[in-house]
């Protein structure tokens, strides 16, 4: 396939740029029909490389091609797939297991984006519904030109967060889990995402992560490390510093009361 | 006292001003002693503790260093070390916010008209 074949559904697009498009198409493309792509029976007669393998009902033919039948050499089907809406997966059941939100100041990253992570989840076999448009946040803030005398010329500004919503309906958690990391891994710029992640297990799901605990402490604790606050702040051994020092025992007369101290204040209100 | 605090080296990579620089001191300093507030604001609510002890405890918080407190920190504007009317989303005094938004330098932000 020569490049000028290669390139000819590029330079279509570009032939074509006030066609109207679908608002999740991908950007920079012309989604084209099914029928533009050529069926593959009348492809075969039309490659060179392979009119010799044929099977008998083909001519055998060692022409060379006519110059329009050369242009109907399809792409491959990847990569004709690129130029097309994303294909998807039937689900079955419908029942929600990740509801990915993705957030961005601008609309093509965040379309491009949508249609990669769709096109992911296709090849994940996941069920994949939307890009959902969310409604968008506008955030606005008013501030004087200059100093504070000038307040009646003042300027405006905001900034507008959109975002989709793309929901895996039927997913199984573990290719779920792939396709969010895939999406991290591929982290497109100035694109913030956010998942909501729901499991369907047996009854009797607490016994078992309660028998799992002990081997999954050390992976959760790796986990938990990097989020929240990584430092604890150790009140709770100040506490007992400062009463058994020497300025509080010598107030205190008797020096530490027995108050449990030795399993941490929060036993305090117990009393003993 | 609180020059004693201070550090030795410049440790800052905003708006440089002595109002930053003290700032920047108070938050390091509270950050340092909050277990023994914490400790000690526990000890003085406890009621279970002698009054004795909890007085003692009283007289220690009193005792610490003002730049211990939360209430000594203030929002200043990286770029002009002002303090008042700062943005929290942008840490920025109104003129500096505007500023970098006509440049172009907070993400997303435009000049609206509606």
């Amino acid at each position: 396939m020569s490049r000028s074949q290669l390139i000819q559904p590029i330079r279509h697009s570009l032939l074509r740029p006030l066609a109207p498009r679908p608002r999740n198409a991908f950007i920079g493309s012309v989604t084209r029909s099914m029928a533009d792509i050529p069926k593959p029976e009348e492809k075969l007669s039309s490659l060179p490389g392979q009119h010799k393998e044929l099977p008998v009902p083909f001519p055998m033919t060692n022409e060379l091609l006519h110059q329009d039948e050369e242009n109907q050499v399809r792409l491959p089907r990847s990569v004709q797939a690129l130029y097309l809406q994303p294909l998807r997966r039937e689900a079955e059941f419908g029942v929600p297991t990740c509801d990915l939100q993705l957030r961005s100041y601008s609309v093509p990253n965040l379309e491009f984006f949508c249609d990669f992570a769709l096109r992911a989840a296709y090849y994940l076999h996941l069920p994949a519904f939307g890009p959902v448009p969310l409604p968008r946040i506008t955030e606005r803030w008013t501030v004087p030109k200059s100093s504070f005398i000038f307040k009646k010329s003042q300027e405006n500004f905001e900034r507008v967060t959109l975002r989709r919503l793309i929901q895996i309906r039927d997913g199984h958690p573990e290719s779920v889990q792939i396709w969010l990391a895939f999406l991290q891994k591929h982290a497109y710029y100035g694109i913030g995402m956010k998942a909501n992640v729901w499991e369907f297990s047996k009854i009797g799901v607490g016994k078992d992560m309660d028998s799992q605990l002990p081997s999954m402490q050390e992976a959760i604790d790796e986990k938990m490390k990097h989020l929240g606050r990584d430092k604890v702040a150790d009140t709770v051994e100040k506490v007992k510093e400062l009463l058994e020092s020497e300025r509080f025992r010598h107030r205190g007369g008797p020096g530490i009361p027995a108050y449990g101290l030795s399993h941490g204040p929060q036993k305090v209100h117990e009393g003993t | 006292m609180s020059q004693f605090f201070r550090a030795k080296k410049l440790d800052l990579g905003c708006f440089i001003n002595i109002k930053t620089i003290r700032d920047h001191t108070k938050r390091k300093v509270y950050a340092q002693y909050e277990p023994e507030r914490q400790a000690l604001r526990y000890i003085i609510r406890n009621t279970t503790l002698p009054a004795r002890t909890r007085a003692e405890a009283q007289l220690q918080l009193t005792q610490m260093h003002c730049y211990t407190r939360p209430t000594q920190i203030r929002g200043r504007c990286l770029m002009g070390g002002k303090g008042r009317g700062i943005f929290r989303d942008f840490k920025l005094s109104r003129y500096n916010f505007r500023m970098e938004a006509l440049e172009g330098n907070l993400p997303g932000v435009k000049k609206a008209s509606w």
